[in-house]
């Protein structure tokens, strides 16, 4: 056992040396593409976390002009009361609105900012959340009010947006992992092509196919290995030098689930690369 | 050891190789294998080696059915056959103790075997000076002594030899069949197909001739043939 295992880890490292710059255009691809499907997997775990928090509590915010009077106020605050579509109703000062403001912004922004400025806000909760729509075209166009945010439509927008964008990720991932399993067939069929000698003396004194095989089927793992090592490098630097902020924030487990996803994948098509170059270049 | 009862075999083309062999070779017997080129010398061989299997009759080696052998233990059936042939084969990559230590070391033998085989091998063929050299560098001859020291590192019951002195000039041809019957003489059943008159004339060794796939002669202290129109050389 010791004996193969050396001669295995001998035979594969200098088959991957001989064939170094095959195995860096297959390491590439492979490190491409599972990028790809890493950062495909990350967007639609942060999208569905986000759509998943903001469905929870939809709401409606009706936005006060800064200057809007105390009778204009009262008229909206009624009508909110009044209709059946709205549950409830918290109103926001226009103090209350400058200190979340505070939160939200870069201090460059709110430190110029005076509470005068900031308008007042009723934000509330919709019966349906589809109501939310009914709530912004009744009062966007009543005296005293700013504007109607309906936050439902930007979530179904975006959430459109982010699948399309999924899909082409998942597509030319798709594309580039099928060309980078044909490269690690084509390095392996190079290997076995270069070394059918050696493998001609050895089916003939007597070495056992898997003997044979091995080295072979150990080259295409690790350069699927190899590609995705450094697949999983470039989507732990993308969560962490741009991470994602609010809902969208992705804990570390979500990462790592990532990155166990790509391991899988790309180890997996650097067996299967090699395999299938072994099935029908090396026949033993 | 070696036993053929009714052994036929055709070619997918169509080409009759064997037609009804029937033979028996016994332990430590050394056999020329005669014939044209074409005549199934060499399909004889592969069917030995399990490289191919016959169409009918049944083929036993060392008293096991070789077509009865499943895939996966054919490589234990090969390691009792050692093989060498006209173009030598070795790894041209690989220095000679190399090339006769890759016979063992794919066959899964500790380092410690190899090292204590392989230096007695070596001085066996007479090549003990020569372990350091590359094939390349070495007559015809020598190249052959490596490739039988590579088929007979791992004593096999069986040594088959086709042409073996067919690239060779008549002084190397007497050194290779020197050390073939010095190898016979330890046990090893030895069968040599060849083209070579000369020598098989002057051996004076059982001689099974083949013509169209027949056995047409089987002598036991026979000659290379007498009169026939005979093909290669």
């Amino acid at each position: 056992m010791r004996v193969y295992l050396r001669y295995a880890i001998r035979e594969t490292l200098s088959n991957l040396w001989r064939n170094r710059l095959m195995t860096i255009a297959a390491v590439l691809t492979v490190a491409v593409s599972l990028s790809l499907v890493g950062a495909a997997l990350l967007l639609k775990q942060s999208a569905a976390q986000a759509s998943a928090q903001w469905q929870q509590g939809t709401r409606v915010t009706v936005w006060m002009e800064p200057a809007a009077t105390g009778s204009e106020l009262g008229n909206v605050r009624s009508q909110l009361e009044s209709l059946p579509i709205v549950k409830d109703c918290v109103y926001y000062s226009q103090t209350r609105d400058y200190q979340e403001a505070k939160k939200i912004l870069p201090v460059v922004q709110w430190s110029v900012l005076k509470v005068s400025d900031v308008p007042s806000s009723f934000r509330c909760i919709p019966t349906v959340p589809s109501d939310a729509f009914v709530v912004e075209s009744t009062f966007a166009n009543q005296p005293g009010v700013y504007m109607v945010t309906a936050p439902e439509q930007q979530i179904r927008e975006m959430n459109r947006a982010i699948r399309i964008l999924q899909i082409v990720f998942l597509v030319l991932a798709a594309v580039l992992l099928l060309s980078a399993t044909v490269l690690i067939l084509n390095t392996i069929r190079m290997a076995i092509f270069a070394r059918r000698r050696e493998v001609s003396v050895m089916k003939l004194v007597g070495a056992t196919n898997w003997f044979i095989r091995i080295p072979y089927m150990t080259e295409g793992f690790i350069q699927g290995l190899l590609g995705s090592v450094v697949a999983i490098g470039a989507v732990t630097a993308l969560h962490t030098w741009y991470p994602l902020h609010n809902e969208f924030a992705l804990s570390t487990g979500a990462l790592m689930g990532t990155n166990a996803v790509v391991l899988i994948v790309g180890v997996l098509i650097g067996t299967v690369g090699s395999g299938l170059a072994i099935r029908r270049f090396l026949d033993v | 050891m070696i036993r053929f009862e009714h052994v036929s075999k055709t070619y997918k083309n169509g080409t009759v190789a064997l037609r009804d062999v029937s033979l028996n070779i016994d332990k430590g017997e050394f056999v020329f294998l005669v014939g044209a080129s074409g005549s199934g010398k060499t399909t004889f061989l592969r069917l030995l080696l399990r490289e191919e299997l016959p169409d009918r009759g049944r083929i036993l080696e060392a008293g096991r059915d070789v077509s009865k052998v499943s895939s996966w233990r054919v490589p234990y059936l090969r390691r009792n056959i050692g093989c060498i042939f006209q173009d030598f084969r070795l790894l041209p990559n690989k220095t000679v103790f190399e090339n006769v230590a890759f016979a063992l070391e794919v066959i899964g033998r500790p380092r410690t075997t190899i090292d204590s085989q392989v230096p007695q091998i070596l001085d066996l063929v007479g090549l003990t000076e020569k372990a350091g050299n590359r094939p390349s560098e070495l007559s015809g001859g020598e190249q052959q002594r490596v490739a039988i020291a590579r088929a007979f590192v791992n004593r096999p019951l069986i040594l088959l030899a086709d042409e073996p002195t067919g690239n060779l000039d008549p002084s190397n041809s007497e050194t290779i069949m020197a050390l073939l019957e010095r190898i016979n003489r330890t046990g090893t059943t030895v069968v040599m197909a060849t083209h070579d008159k000369a020598l098989v004339d002057r051996m004076r060794r059982r001689v099974i001739e083949l013509d169209h796939g027949e056995i047409v002669r089987d002598q036991v202290r026979g000659v290379y043939g007498i009169d026939e129109p005979i093909g290669g050389r």
